[in-house]
Protein backbone atom coordinates (compact mmCIF):
# COMPACT_ATOMS: atom_id res chain seq x y z
CA UNK A 1 0.00 0.00 0.00
CA UNK A 2 1.27 3.55 -0.76
CA UNK A 3 1.45 6.12 1.93
CA UNK A 4 -0.63 9.43 1.49
CA UNK A 5 2.54 11.36 0.94
CA UNK A 6 3.55 8.72 -2.27
CA UNK A 7 0.35 8.86 -3.07
CA UNK A 8 0.65 12.93 -3.76
CA UNK A 9 3.82 12.44 -5.32
CA UNK A 10 2.76 10.05 -7.83
CA UNK A 11 -0.12 12.28 -7.99
CA UNK A 12 2.14 15.15 -8.82
CA UNK A 13 3.96 13.43 -11.22
CA UNK A 14 1.52 11.89 -13.16
CA UNK A 15 -0.63 15.96 -13.22
CA UNK A 16 3.32 16.91 -14.62
CA UNK A 17 3.40 14.05 -17.26
CA UNK A 18 -0.12 15.21 -18.54
CA UNK A 19 1.21 19.03 -18.60
CA UNK A 20 4.11 18.57 -20.53
CA UNK A 21 2.54 16.29 -22.95
CA UNK A 22 -0.34 18.49 -23.58
CA UNK A 23 2.04 21.59 -24.11
CA UNK A 24 4.27 19.66 -26.60
CA UNK A 25 0.42 18.85 -28.54
CA UNK A 26 0.03 22.69 -28.41
CA UNK A 27 3.63 23.89 -29.78
CA UNK A 28 3.02 20.78 -32.60
CA UNK A 29 -0.68 22.07 -33.27
CA UNK A 30 0.18 25.84 -33.51
CA UNK A 31 3.17 24.78 -35.72
CA UNK A 32 0.74 22.82 -37.99
CA UNK A 33 -1.66 25.95 -38.45
CA UNK A 34 0.81 27.91 -38.57
CA UNK A 35 3.26 26.65 -41.22
CA UNK A 36 2.67 23.37 -42.66
CA UNK A 37 1.80 25.68 -45.96
CA UNK A 38 4.52 27.58 -45.70
CA UNK A 39 5.81 28.55 -49.17
CA UNK A 40 9.42 27.53 -48.42
CA UNK A 41 8.26 24.41 -46.31
CA UNK A 42 6.16 22.87 -49.49
CA UNK A 43 9.56 23.77 -51.74
CA UNK A 44 12.03 22.13 -49.44
CA UNK A 45 9.62 19.62 -48.03
CA UNK A 46 7.35 18.61 -50.81
CA UNK A 47 9.11 19.61 -54.03
CA UNK A 48 12.64 19.28 -53.58
CA UNK A 49 12.42 15.36 -53.04
CA UNK A 50 10.12 14.79 -55.93
CA UNK A 51 12.18 16.15 -58.08
CA UNK A 52 15.49 14.74 -56.50
CA UNK A 53 13.73 11.21 -56.90
CA UNK A 54 12.82 12.33 -60.97
CA UNK A 55 16.27 13.04 -61.75
CA UNK A 56 17.39 9.72 -60.36
CA UNK A 57 14.48 7.43 -61.74
CA UNK A 58 14.02 8.87 -64.98
CA UNK A 59 16.25 6.81 -67.32
CA UNK A 60 17.11 4.31 -65.01
CA UNK A 61 15.79 1.20 -66.69
CA UNK A 62 13.71 -0.17 -63.87
CA UNK A 63 9.36 -0.45 -63.80
CA UNK A 64 7.89 2.66 -61.90
CA UNK A 65 6.47 0.57 -58.77
CA UNK A 66 9.66 -0.52 -57.40
CA UNK A 67 10.83 2.78 -57.15
CA UNK A 68 8.48 3.84 -55.05
CA UNK A 69 10.04 2.58 -51.68
CA UNK A 70 12.94 4.88 -52.24
CA UNK A 71 10.67 7.93 -53.09
CA UNK A 72 8.87 7.52 -49.70
CA UNK A 73 12.20 7.32 -48.13
CA UNK A 74 13.64 10.78 -49.39
CA UNK A 75 9.83 12.17 -48.95
CA UNK A 76 10.23 11.23 -45.18
CA UNK A 77 13.52 13.01 -44.86
CA UNK A 78 13.17 15.92 -46.93
CA UNK A 79 9.13 16.95 -45.18
CA UNK A 80 10.50 16.03 -41.28
CA UNK A 81 13.61 17.78 -41.63
CA UNK A 82 11.94 20.62 -43.01
CA UNK A 83 9.46 22.10 -40.54
CA UNK A 84 11.43 22.73 -37.71
CA UNK A 85 14.74 24.67 -39.79
CA UNK A 86 12.09 27.04 -41.30
CA UNK A 87 9.44 27.61 -38.04
CA UNK A 88 12.14 27.84 -35.32
CA UNK A 89 14.42 30.75 -36.77
CA UNK A 90 11.42 32.35 -37.85
CA UNK A 91 9.71 32.75 -34.02
CA UNK A 92 13.51 34.16 -33.19
CA UNK A 93 13.23 36.47 -35.00
CA UNK A 94 9.70 37.71 -34.17
CA UNK A 95 10.19 36.72 -30.79
CA UNK A 96 7.82 34.19 -29.99
CA UNK A 97 10.24 31.63 -29.48
CA UNK A 98 11.25 33.28 -26.11
CA UNK A 99 7.61 32.83 -25.28
CA UNK A 100 7.73 28.75 -25.49
CA UNK A 101 11.25 29.00 -23.67
CA UNK A 102 9.50 30.25 -20.71
CA UNK A 103 6.93 28.61 -20.69
CA UNK A 104 6.59 26.50 -17.50
CA UNK A 105 7.80 23.42 -19.71
CA UNK A 106 11.06 21.10 -19.97
CA UNK A 107 12.77 21.99 -22.85
CA UNK A 108 12.56 18.17 -23.58
CA UNK A 109 8.87 19.00 -24.31
CA UNK A 110 9.89 21.49 -26.10
CA UNK A 111 11.80 19.68 -28.25
CA UNK A 112 9.45 16.91 -28.46
CA UNK A 113 6.68 19.11 -29.24
CA UNK A 114 8.45 20.71 -32.13
CA UNK A 115 9.68 17.29 -33.89
CA UNK A 116 5.84 16.24 -33.50
CA UNK A 117 4.68 18.57 -35.95
CA UNK A 118 7.20 17.54 -38.40
CA UNK A 119 6.23 14.04 -37.56
CA UNK A 120 3.05 14.74 -38.47
CA UNK A 121 3.33 16.91 -41.62
CA UNK A 122 6.11 14.23 -43.30
CA UNK A 123 3.60 10.73 -42.53
CA UNK A 124 0.92 13.27 -44.09
CA UNK A 125 3.51 14.01 -47.66
CA UNK A 126 4.56 10.37 -47.30
CA UNK A 127 0.91 9.47 -47.96
CA UNK A 128 1.21 10.57 -51.33
CA UNK A 129 4.01 8.47 -52.83
CA UNK A 130 2.63 5.06 -51.31
CA UNK A 131 -1.43 6.17 -52.41
CA UNK A 132 0.58 6.86 -55.88
CA UNK A 133 2.34 3.85 -56.01
CA UNK A 134 -0.99 1.56 -55.12
CA UNK A 135 -3.77 3.34 -57.53
CA UNK A 136 -0.96 4.01 -60.66
CA UNK A 137 1.14 1.13 -60.81
CA UNK A 138 -0.56 -1.59 -58.12
CA UNK A 139 2.78 -1.89 -56.54
CA UNK A 140 1.85 -4.50 -53.38
CA UNK A 141 2.99 -4.02 -49.87
CA UNK A 142 4.06 -7.49 -48.71
CA UNK A 143 4.27 -6.45 -44.92
CA UNK A 144 1.18 -3.43 -43.95
CA UNK A 145 2.80 -3.04 -40.18
CA UNK A 146 6.39 -3.11 -41.61
CA UNK A 147 5.33 -0.38 -43.67
CA UNK A 148 3.84 1.87 -40.55
CA UNK A 149 6.31 0.91 -38.51
CA UNK A 150 8.93 1.88 -40.63
CA UNK A 151 7.58 5.37 -41.97
CA UNK A 152 6.50 6.31 -38.53
CA UNK A 153 10.57 5.63 -37.29
CA UNK A 154 11.68 7.07 -39.67
CA UNK A 155 9.69 10.48 -39.97
CA UNK A 156 10.31 10.92 -36.51
CA UNK A 157 14.09 10.51 -36.63
CA UNK A 158 14.31 13.04 -39.54
CA UNK A 159 11.58 15.53 -37.67
CA UNK A 160 14.13 14.97 -34.45
CA UNK A 161 17.10 15.75 -36.84
CA UNK A 162 15.21 19.24 -38.16
CA UNK A 163 14.37 20.16 -35.16
CA UNK A 164 18.59 19.56 -33.91
CA UNK A 165 19.88 21.71 -36.51
CA UNK A 166 16.93 24.27 -36.02
CA UNK A 167 18.93 25.02 -32.65
CA UNK A 168 21.61 27.25 -34.04
CA UNK A 169 20.65 29.98 -33.21
CA UNK A 170 20.49 32.03 -35.92
CA UNK A 171 17.17 34.27 -36.98
CA UNK A 172 18.30 33.13 -40.79
CA UNK A 173 16.22 30.83 -42.41
CA UNK A 174 19.00 29.72 -44.91
CA UNK A 175 21.33 29.62 -42.81
CA UNK A 176 19.96 26.34 -40.97
CA UNK A 177 18.62 24.82 -44.30
CA UNK A 178 22.20 25.04 -45.69
CA UNK A 179 24.10 23.65 -42.60
CA UNK A 180 21.23 20.99 -42.61
CA UNK A 181 21.15 20.17 -46.78
CA UNK A 182 25.13 19.39 -45.93
CA UNK A 183 23.55 16.91 -44.11
CA UNK A 184 20.84 15.94 -45.66
CA UNK A 185 21.83 15.04 -49.69
CA UNK A 186 24.85 13.22 -48.83
CA UNK A 187 22.79 10.91 -47.00
CA UNK A 188 20.44 10.34 -50.24
CA UNK A 189 23.46 8.70 -51.66
CA UNK A 190 24.94 6.48 -49.32
CA UNK A 191 21.65 5.29 -47.89
CA UNK A 192 21.19 2.50 -50.53
CA UNK A 193 18.03 4.74 -51.71
CA UNK A 194 19.20 5.01 -55.52
CA UNK A 195 22.07 3.13 -55.19
CA UNK A 196 22.06 -0.22 -53.42
CA UNK A 197 24.41 -0.82 -50.75
CA UNK A 198 26.31 -3.72 -51.79
CA UNK A 199 27.28 -1.93 -54.83
CA UNK A 200 28.83 1.09 -53.59
CA UNK A 201 32.55 1.26 -52.04
CA UNK A 202 33.40 -0.43 -49.12
CA UNK A 203 34.15 2.80 -47.62
CA UNK A 204 30.58 4.34 -48.54
CA UNK A 205 29.45 1.13 -46.65
CA UNK A 206 31.04 1.70 -43.51
CA UNK A 207 29.80 5.20 -43.93
CA UNK A 208 26.28 3.89 -44.86
CA UNK A 209 25.64 2.04 -41.17
CA UNK A 210 26.15 5.38 -39.58
CA UNK A 211 22.60 6.79 -41.82
CA UNK A 212 19.53 6.81 -40.18
CA UNK A 213 18.37 6.88 -43.69
CA UNK A 214 19.96 3.20 -44.44
CA UNK A 215 17.61 1.84 -41.84
CA UNK A 216 14.57 3.66 -42.72
CA UNK A 217 14.97 2.59 -46.10
CA UNK A 218 15.38 -0.89 -45.49
CA UNK A 219 12.87 -1.48 -43.25
CA UNK A 220 10.55 -0.26 -46.62
CA UNK A 221 11.67 -1.77 -48.80
CA UNK A 222 11.44 -5.02 -46.46
CA UNK A 223 7.64 -4.06 -46.44
CA UNK A 224 7.31 -3.83 -49.83
CA UNK A 225 10.04 -6.48 -51.14
CA UNK A 226 9.97 -9.10 -48.32
CA UNK A 227 14.05 -8.68 -48.17
CA UNK A 228 16.28 -6.62 -46.67
CA UNK A 229 19.50 -5.94 -46.05
CA UNK A 230 19.47 -6.08 -42.28
CA UNK A 231 16.68 -7.98 -39.98
CA UNK A 232 13.86 -5.58 -39.79
CA UNK A 233 14.27 -5.69 -35.96
CA UNK A 234 17.76 -4.55 -36.35
CA UNK A 235 16.65 -1.47 -38.22
CA UNK A 236 13.97 -0.25 -35.55
CA UNK A 237 16.43 -0.68 -32.82
CA UNK A 238 18.80 1.39 -34.76
CA UNK A 239 16.14 3.93 -35.66
CA UNK A 240 15.04 4.31 -31.68
CA UNK A 241 19.02 4.77 -31.15
CA UNK A 242 19.21 7.36 -33.73
CA UNK A 243 16.21 9.62 -32.33
CA UNK A 244 17.67 9.18 -28.97
CA UNK A 245 20.39 10.49 -29.56
CA UNK A 246 18.73 13.69 -31.80
CA UNK A 247 16.76 14.12 -29.09
CA UNK A 248 19.04 14.52 -26.71
CA UNK A 249 21.70 16.21 -28.77
CA UNK A 250 18.75 18.82 -29.87
CA UNK A 251 18.19 19.18 -25.72
CA UNK A 252 21.64 20.16 -24.92
CA UNK A 253 22.01 22.37 -27.80
CA UNK A 254 18.68 24.27 -27.16
CA UNK A 255 19.85 24.59 -23.64
CA UNK A 256 23.58 25.48 -24.50
CA UNK A 257 22.60 28.36 -26.57
CA UNK A 258 20.22 29.90 -24.74
CA UNK A 259 22.60 30.23 -22.26
CA UNK B 1 9.01 34.73 1.67
CA UNK B 2 9.48 37.58 -1.09
CA UNK B 3 8.05 37.17 -4.51
CA UNK B 4 11.30 37.96 -6.52
CA UNK B 5 14.71 37.28 -4.71
CA UNK B 6 17.82 37.87 -6.76
CA UNK B 7 21.29 37.44 -4.89
CA UNK B 8 25.37 38.22 -6.08
CA UNK B 9 23.40 37.75 -9.73
CA UNK B 10 26.48 37.75 -12.08
CA UNK B 11 26.32 37.25 -16.19
CA UNK B 12 28.72 37.29 -18.31
CA UNK B 13 28.92 37.17 -22.38
CA UNK B 14 32.22 36.33 -23.09
CA UNK B 15 34.78 39.39 -21.74
CA UNK B 16 31.16 41.41 -21.29
CA UNK B 17 29.83 41.83 -18.00
CA UNK B 18 26.14 42.09 -18.70
CA UNK B 19 25.37 41.79 -14.87
CA UNK B 20 27.85 42.43 -12.30
CA UNK B 21 26.93 41.27 -8.55
CA UNK B 22 23.16 42.34 -8.43
CA UNK B 23 21.11 41.96 -5.15
CA UNK B 24 17.76 42.75 -4.63
CA UNK B 25 14.23 41.55 -3.61
CA UNK B 26 10.78 42.43 -4.32
CA UNK B 27 7.86 41.65 -1.98
CA UNK B 28 4.60 39.81 -2.58
CA UNK B 29 2.22 42.75 -4.18
CA UNK B 30 4.89 45.41 -5.08
CA UNK B 31 5.22 47.18 -7.45
CA UNK B 32 8.83 47.08 -8.84
CA UNK B 33 10.49 49.42 -11.43
CA UNK B 34 13.60 48.45 -13.15
CA UNK B 35 15.08 51.24 -14.85
CA UNK B 36 18.14 52.11 -17.07
CA UNK B 37 19.80 53.55 -20.04
CA UNK B 38 19.57 50.96 -22.99
CA UNK B 39 22.54 48.33 -22.78
CA UNK B 40 22.66 48.55 -18.86
CA UNK B 41 21.50 45.08 -18.22
CA UNK B 42 17.16 45.85 -18.35
CA UNK B 43 16.79 42.86 -20.30
CA UNK B 44 19.29 40.21 -19.30
CA UNK B 45 18.18 40.85 -15.72
CA UNK B 46 14.26 39.55 -16.93
CA UNK B 47 15.78 36.82 -19.45
CA UNK B 48 17.77 35.64 -16.04
CA UNK B 49 14.72 35.83 -13.61
CA UNK B 50 12.15 34.18 -16.20
CA UNK B 51 14.68 31.45 -16.37
CA UNK B 52 15.53 31.91 -20.54
CA UNK B 53 19.17 32.44 -19.89
CA UNK B 54 21.51 31.43 -17.07
CA UNK B 55 23.33 33.49 -14.73
CA UNK B 56 27.34 33.02 -14.60
CA UNK B 57 27.13 33.18 -10.84
CA UNK B 58 24.40 33.80 -8.43
CA UNK B 59 20.65 33.09 -7.63
CA UNK B 60 17.09 34.45 -8.49
CA UNK B 61 14.27 32.61 -6.91
CA UNK B 62 10.32 33.15 -7.54
CA UNK B 63 8.03 32.75 -4.71
CA UNK B 64 10.97 30.42 -3.16
CA UNK B 65 11.20 28.48 -6.24
CA UNK B 66 15.06 28.71 -7.68
CA UNK B 67 14.83 29.52 -11.38
CA UNK B 68 17.45 27.09 -12.39
CA UNK B 69 16.67 24.34 -9.59
CA UNK B 70 13.04 24.69 -9.82
CA UNK B 71 12.29 26.56 -13.35
CA UNK B 72 9.14 24.73 -13.96
CA UNK B 73 7.03 26.25 -10.76
CA UNK B 74 8.77 29.15 -10.86
CA UNK B 75 7.41 30.07 -14.24
CA UNK B 76 4.40 28.89 -13.19
CA UNK B 77 3.41 32.06 -11.07
CA UNK B 78 4.98 33.87 -13.93
CA UNK B 79 2.82 36.19 -16.64
CA UNK B 80 5.56 37.42 -19.08
CA UNK B 81 5.15 40.51 -20.85
CA UNK B 82 8.11 40.56 -23.79
CA UNK B 83 9.28 44.38 -25.24
CA UNK B 84 8.30 42.88 -28.54
CA UNK B 85 4.92 41.73 -28.51
CA UNK B 86 5.45 38.45 -29.46
CA UNK B 87 2.11 37.34 -30.68
CA UNK B 88 2.08 34.76 -33.28
CA UNK B 89 0.65 36.96 -36.53
CA UNK B 90 -0.80 33.52 -38.28
CA UNK B 91 -2.90 32.61 -35.46
CA UNK B 92 -6.00 34.66 -34.22
CA UNK B 93 -6.66 36.18 -31.44
CA UNK B 94 -8.59 34.15 -29.48
CA UNK B 95 -6.37 31.18 -30.62
CA UNK B 96 -3.08 32.86 -29.33
CA UNK B 97 -5.28 33.44 -26.15
CA UNK B 98 -5.81 29.63 -25.90
CA UNK B 99 -2.27 28.87 -27.13
CA UNK B 100 -0.84 30.77 -24.08
CA UNK B 101 -3.66 28.96 -21.89
CA UNK B 102 -2.34 25.79 -22.83
CA UNK B 103 1.53 26.49 -22.61
CA UNK B 104 0.52 27.19 -18.63
CA UNK B 105 -1.41 24.29 -17.60
CA UNK B 106 -4.73 26.47 -17.57
CA UNK B 107 -7.59 24.33 -16.96
CA UNK B 108 -9.08 23.47 -19.77
CA UNK B 109 -12.91 23.83 -18.26
CA UNK B 110 -11.39 27.46 -18.15
CA UNK B 111 -9.57 28.23 -20.51
CA UNK B 112 -12.07 29.93 -22.78
CA UNK B 113 -13.67 31.96 -19.94
CA UNK B 114 -10.79 33.39 -19.35
CA UNK B 115 -9.40 34.05 -23.00
CA UNK B 116 -13.22 36.01 -23.30
CA UNK B 117 -12.94 37.95 -20.26
CA UNK B 118 -9.23 38.82 -20.99
CA UNK B 119 -10.04 39.88 -24.34
CA UNK B 120 -13.24 41.61 -23.33
CA UNK B 121 -11.37 43.42 -20.48
CA UNK B 122 -8.49 44.71 -23.74
CA UNK B 123 -11.03 45.37 -25.96
CA UNK B 124 -10.53 42.86 -28.53
CA UNK B 125 -13.35 40.46 -28.13
CA UNK B 126 -14.70 41.53 -31.42
CA UNK B 127 -11.85 40.94 -32.98
CA UNK B 128 -11.62 37.32 -31.70
CA UNK B 129 -11.35 36.16 -34.94
CA UNK B 130 -8.89 38.13 -36.81
CA UNK B 131 -5.90 36.75 -37.33
CA UNK B 132 -3.11 38.99 -35.15
CA UNK B 133 -0.97 39.77 -38.48
CA UNK B 134 -4.46 43.01 -39.45
CA UNK B 135 -3.46 44.25 -35.79
CA UNK B 136 -2.06 47.70 -35.32
CA UNK B 137 0.93 47.76 -32.92
CA UNK B 138 -1.26 48.91 -29.68
CA UNK B 139 -3.62 45.97 -30.57
CA UNK B 140 -0.89 43.45 -30.88
CA UNK B 141 0.12 45.13 -27.67
CA UNK B 142 -2.97 44.89 -25.37
CA UNK B 143 -2.77 41.13 -26.97
CA UNK B 144 0.48 40.42 -25.89
CA UNK B 145 -0.35 41.63 -22.55
CA UNK B 146 -3.39 39.56 -21.98
CA UNK B 147 -2.29 36.42 -23.29
CA UNK B 148 0.41 37.06 -20.18
CA UNK B 149 -2.03 37.49 -17.80
CA UNK B 150 -3.53 34.16 -18.83
CA UNK B 151 -2.68 31.96 -16.24
CA UNK B 152 -3.63 34.55 -13.14
CA UNK B 153 0.28 35.34 -12.57
CA UNK B 154 1.35 36.27 -9.06
CA UNK B 155 4.13 38.00 -10.70
CA UNK B 156 4.16 39.80 -13.56
CA UNK B 157 6.99 41.10 -15.49
CA UNK B 158 6.36 43.60 -18.02
CA UNK B 159 9.13 45.13 -20.64
CA UNK B 160 8.22 48.33 -21.76
CA UNK B 161 4.61 47.47 -21.69
CA UNK B 162 3.15 51.00 -23.04
CA UNK B 163 6.00 52.20 -25.66
CA UNK B 164 5.56 53.93 -28.32
CA UNK B 165 1.61 53.14 -28.52
CA UNK B 166 -1.85 54.99 -29.04
CA UNK B 167 -3.22 56.86 -26.72
CA UNK B 168 -6.55 54.06 -26.08
CA UNK B 169 -4.16 51.39 -25.66
CA UNK B 170 -1.80 53.44 -23.24
CA UNK B 171 -5.13 53.93 -21.06
CA UNK B 172 -6.49 50.17 -20.92
CA UNK B 173 -3.08 48.54 -20.39
CA UNK B 174 -2.73 51.31 -17.42
CA UNK B 175 -6.18 50.54 -16.23
CA UNK B 176 -5.54 46.99 -16.64
CA UNK B 177 -2.00 47.34 -14.87
CA UNK B 178 -3.60 49.52 -12.12
CA UNK B 179 -6.23 47.18 -11.41
CA UNK B 180 -3.73 44.38 -11.09
CA UNK B 181 -1.61 46.34 -8.39
CA UNK B 182 -4.91 46.62 -6.70
CA UNK B 183 -5.41 42.95 -6.54
CA UNK B 184 -2.29 42.33 -5.13
CA UNK B 185 0.02 41.19 -8.15
CA UNK B 186 3.69 41.87 -7.60
CA UNK B 187 4.86 43.63 -10.55
CA UNK B 188 8.27 43.88 -12.24
CA UNK B 189 8.07 46.70 -14.80
CA UNK B 190 11.11 48.03 -16.99
CA UNK B 191 10.59 51.23 -18.78
CA UNK B 192 11.88 54.20 -20.40
CA UNK B 193 8.97 56.07 -19.51
CA UNK B 194 10.34 57.54 -16.00
CA UNK B 195 7.57 59.59 -15.25
CA UNK B 196 5.72 56.32 -15.64
CA UNK B 197 7.92 54.64 -13.00
CA UNK B 198 7.35 57.12 -10.72
CA UNK B 199 3.78 57.30 -10.77
CA UNK B 200 3.24 53.61 -10.19
CA UNK B 201 6.09 52.23 -8.41
CA UNK B 202 6.53 51.44 -4.99
CA UNK B 203 10.20 51.05 -5.48
CA UNK B 204 12.73 51.56 -8.44
CA UNK B 205 15.98 50.26 -9.03
CA UNK B 206 18.77 52.27 -11.08
CA UNK B 207 20.92 49.83 -13.50
CA UNK B 208 23.54 51.04 -15.44
CA UNK B 209 26.43 49.51 -17.03
CA UNK B 210 25.07 45.66 -15.11
CA UNK B 211 25.56 47.18 -11.45
CA UNK B 212 22.72 48.54 -9.59
CA UNK B 213 23.27 52.33 -9.36
CA UNK B 214 20.33 52.47 -6.80
CA UNK B 215 17.24 51.12 -5.14
CA UNK B 216 14.77 52.67 -3.18
CA UNK B 217 11.50 53.96 -3.11
CA UNK B 218 11.18 57.04 -6.09
CA UNK B 219 10.44 59.91 -3.09
CA UNK B 220 13.50 59.25 -1.35
CA UNK B 221 15.55 58.72 -4.36
CA UNK B 222 14.65 62.44 -5.13
CA UNK B 223 15.66 63.38 -1.84
CA UNK B 224 19.42 62.10 -2.38
CA UNK B 225 19.67 64.54 -5.04
CA UNK B 226 18.05 67.65 -3.20
CA UNK B 227 21.07 69.94 -5.23
CA UNK B 228 19.29 69.47 -8.22
CA UNK B 229 16.75 71.50 -7.68
CA UNK B 230 14.70 73.61 -10.48
CA UNK B 231 13.46 76.97 -11.48
CA UNK B 232 10.83 76.53 -14.35
CA UNK B 233 10.29 80.08 -15.77
CA UNK B 234 7.74 81.64 -19.18
CA UNK B 235 8.26 84.71 -20.52
CA UNK B 236 5.87 86.70 -22.68
CA UNK B 237 8.43 86.20 -25.46
CA UNK B 238 10.21 83.30 -25.89
CA UNK B 239 13.31 83.07 -28.20
CA UNK B 240 16.48 80.42 -28.83
CA UNK B 241 18.69 82.91 -28.28
CA UNK B 242 17.89 83.81 -24.28
CA UNK B 243 18.94 80.08 -23.66
CA UNK B 244 22.20 80.93 -23.04
CA UNK B 245 21.73 84.17 -21.51
CA UNK B 246 19.52 82.88 -19.16
CA UNK B 247 21.94 79.84 -18.40
CA UNK B 248 24.73 82.56 -17.76
CA UNK B 249 22.47 83.80 -14.67
CA UNK B 250 24.19 83.79 -11.60
CA UNK B 251 23.65 80.36 -9.73
CA UNK B 252 22.14 78.67 -12.62
CA UNK B 253 24.33 74.92 -13.39
CA UNK B 254 22.38 74.25 -16.50
CA UNK B 255 19.12 75.42 -18.37
CA UNK B 256 17.35 73.45 -20.99
CA UNK B 257 14.43 74.93 -23.26
CA UNK B 258 10.81 73.45 -22.51
CA UNK B 259 8.76 74.53 -25.25
CA UNK B 260 7.41 78.24 -24.22
CA UNK B 261 9.44 77.73 -21.15
CA UNK B 262 12.80 77.70 -20.00
CA UNK B 263 13.97 75.06 -17.09
CA UNK B 264 17.04 76.55 -14.96
CA UNK B 265 18.94 74.20 -12.51
CA UNK B 266 20.09 74.90 -9.58
CA UNK B 267 21.09 74.39 -5.85
CA UNK B 268 19.81 77.92 -4.91
CA UNK B 269 16.69 78.74 -6.31
CA UNK B 270 15.83 81.48 -4.13
CA UNK B 271 18.67 83.32 -5.94
CA UNK B 272 17.93 82.29 -9.42
CA UNK B 273 14.30 83.87 -8.88
CA UNK B 274 15.99 87.14 -8.07
CA UNK B 275 18.10 86.92 -11.03
CA UNK B 276 15.57 85.75 -13.22
CA UNK B 277 13.53 88.67 -12.29
CA UNK B 278 16.15 91.11 -12.67
CA UNK B 279 17.08 89.85 -16.08
CA UNK B 280 13.38 90.11 -17.67
CA UNK B 281 13.21 93.63 -16.42
CA UNK B 282 16.56 94.48 -18.04
CA UNK B 283 15.24 92.73 -20.96
CA UNK B 284 11.73 94.20 -20.87
CA UNK B 285 10.63 90.72 -21.01
CA UNK B 286 6.82 90.19 -18.61
CA UNK B 287 7.28 86.66 -16.60
CA UNK B 288 4.36 85.04 -17.33
CA UNK B 289 5.13 82.28 -14.65
CA UNK B 290 7.12 81.12 -12.31
CA UNK B 291 7.46 78.00 -10.63
CA UNK B 292 10.24 76.02 -8.40
CA UNK B 293 10.71 71.95 -9.00
CA UNK B 294 12.11 69.28 -6.97
CA UNK B 295 14.28 66.89 -8.57
CA UNK B 296 12.29 64.48 -10.68
CA UNK B 297 13.05 60.80 -10.67
CA UNK B 298 14.33 61.76 -14.19
CA UNK B 299 16.86 64.03 -12.59
CA UNK B 300 18.12 60.86 -9.93
CA UNK B 301 18.66 58.73 -13.18
CA UNK B 302 20.50 61.23 -14.96
CA UNK B 303 22.44 61.78 -12.48
CA UNK B 304 23.09 57.67 -11.44
CA UNK B 305 23.66 56.80 -14.66
CA UNK B 306 25.80 59.41 -16.48
CA UNK B 307 23.82 60.38 -18.88
CA UNK B 308 23.81 64.38 -19.72
CA UNK B 309 21.12 66.73 -20.81
CA UNK B 310 21.64 68.82 -23.92
CA UNK B 311 18.75 71.15 -24.99
CA UNK B 312 16.10 68.93 -23.48
CA UNK B 313 17.43 65.83 -24.60
CA UNK B 314 19.48 63.13 -22.91
CA UNK B 315 22.83 62.07 -24.39
CA UNK B 316 25.41 59.47 -22.49
CA UNK B 317 28.48 60.47 -21.57
CA UNK B 318 31.32 58.45 -23.38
Amino acid sequence: MLSTEEKERTNAWFVRISHEISAAWAISRKDMVTYYIKPNIIVSGILFPVFMFLAFAIGKNAPPGTLIPGLIAITLLFSASSIEPVSIPIERRVKTFDRLLSAPISLHSLVFGESVSGFLYSMGIACLPLVIGIVMFSTSIEHVLALIIAMALTAFCFATLGTLFAAYPTENVGEVMSMLNTVRLPLIFISGVFIPISQIPQIGQIIALFSPLTYGNDMISYAYTGTSLFSPVWDIVALLIFILIFQFVAHRLYKKFNE
Amino acid sequence: MHAIEVSHLTKKFGALTALNDVNFSVERGETFGFLGPNGAGKTTTIRTLTGISNPTSGTASIFGHDIQKDTIAARQSMGIVSETSNVYDDLTAWQNMIFSAELYHVRRDIREEKAKELLTTFDLYERRHDKAHGFSKGLKRRLTIAMGLVNNPQVLFLDEPTSGLDVQSNLIIREVITGLIHEGVTVFLTTHNIEEANMICDRVAIINKGTLAAIDAPERLKKTIQSVQSIVVSFDHVSLDQLDEVRNLSMVNDAVKEGDKFRLYTEDPATVIESVMEYAKARSLRVISISTLGPSLEDVFIKLTGLQRTGGLIHAID
